[in-house]
């Protein structure tokens, strides 16, 4: 690591780059509760129902499957991702919670997802499974880490899983031999090495993209709730989600902007 | 920007945008497929008075250089219309918008000269 980095930077970026993750408890949890109360809001609102008090939040998120039937799930998430983002305070709270991890491990000026992605996991519902995968290996840059907050406690199969780094390079390796399987071949021959991540409400998890992840069907009795997005240095290379369209500057330097701008004087002979 | 998508693809992502955003989608205008041609573009800002304002596919297809980018899109503010872009999901009412616009057009004229190889 550079010498220059803080110890607690030091400290992040070997954990980061040894497990694939880092989990951060927040100290101060007025954002977090800011974003679940946003939830929780546009959720009764879309369900027809008053918005449950704060302090029985996470309950009503927990439970939110004797609400919400599985064939409403997508229709019901793609609302309320339309409302959260439509919200202008929603993803600079969003950046906050995260700002001292992401100048850690990624960079201070960064890209950030135009939009913040929502998942809803209801107990045995296999609809909305993410089969193990690398965002790698469908276009994204590996220069992105993803910041995962959960809106709920999140362990057990009501978590996502990630490949440990170690256990990764046998896959990328021998990629060809994995490549022809299908994913549920694919996950039984990593699910001896992936780890689940246990996410309570108060913490985040930043992790990296390229170790294959996913997660399988939610057989707890409650429901998960987590957001996920993208960030990445403003100028390391981009993969398919490009600047503008999926990507948006949001902590974009003075020097820079002088020197984006910036033209040598004209010399006449 | 370098980049071309057919147009019957740009009018559906713009009908889909006007569908979603509220917006009466009223006629559709094609810019002359001359390298760095804003001619037709010029003529609907001159034409906007009946008009709420413009919807183009991209932002990226304003112009690349800096003085007649800037040019076009403070003019639209100054005759208080809209200039909405499909793609990127973005409009244009107010100065910060512009900066915003700004921004990541100069980024995007940086990122050659960056590391892009993954």
């Amino acid at each position: 690591m550079s010498l220059y980095l803080e110890k607690n930077e030091s400290e992040l970026s070997k954990k980061f780059l040894k497990n694939g993750y880092v989990i951060l408890k927040q100290k101060n949890l007025t954002n977090l509760k800011y974003i679940r109360s946003l939830i929780v809001k546009n959720s009764a609102k879309i369900i027809g129902i008053k918005k449950p008090n704060d302090k029985i939040s996470e309950r009503f998120l927990n439970n939110i499957h004797k609400d919400i039937k599985i064939k409403e799930l997508n229709n019901f998430r793609l609302k309320i991702i339309k409302c959260i983002n439509e919200d202008k305070d929603f993803k600079k709270k969003y950046f906050d919670i995260a700002k001292d991890l992401l100048f850690a491990l990624v960079g201070n000026e960064l890209a950030m997802q135009s939009r913040v992605n929502l998942s809803i996991q209801l107990p045995d519902d296999d609809s909305s499974l993410l089969p193990v995968h690398s965002d790698i290996w469908s276009g994204d840059s590996p220069f992105e880490a993803v910041v995962w907050i959960p809106m709920v406690d999140c362990y057990s199969t009501k978590t996502m899983y990630l490949l440990k780094p170690d256990k990764y390079k046998k896959i990328h390796k021998n990629f060809s031999k994995y490549i022809g399987k299908s994913s549920l071949e694919f996950y039984k021959s990593i699910k001896n090495d992936v780890k689940w991540i246990k996410v309570n409400f108060g913490e985040i998890l930043i992790f990296n993209q390229a170790l294959p992840h996913g997660n399988v069907v939610n057989e707890e009795n409650e429901t998960r709730w987590s957001m996920n997005c993208r960030f990445k240095s403003l100028y390391s290379p981009y993969g398919d989600k490009k600047i503008g369209e999926f990507f948006e500057p949001i902590t974009l330097r003075a020097a820079s902007k002088i020197g984006m701008q910036y033209h040598l004087p004209k010399i006449n002979d | 920007m370098g980049e071309r998508v057919p147009q019957n693809i740009q009018n559906l992502v713009i009908r889909d945008f006007c569908e979603k955003n509220n917006l009466f989608y009223n006629l559709s205008a094609s810019e002359y497929s001359m390298s760095n041609s804003h001619k037709i573009l010029d003529q609907i800002i001159g034409e906007l008075k009946n008009l709420d304002g413009i919807v183009a596919y991209s932002v990226f297809q304003l112009p690349k250089d800096n003085k007649k980018r800037y040019t076009i899109l403070t003019q639209i503010i100054k005759k208080n219309k809209k200039f909405y872009f499909a793609l990127e999901n973005m409009k244009l009412v107010n100065k910060d918008d512009l900066e915003k616009i700004e921004n990541i057009w100069l980024i995007k004229k940086t990122l050659p000269d960056c590391l892009k190889i993954i």
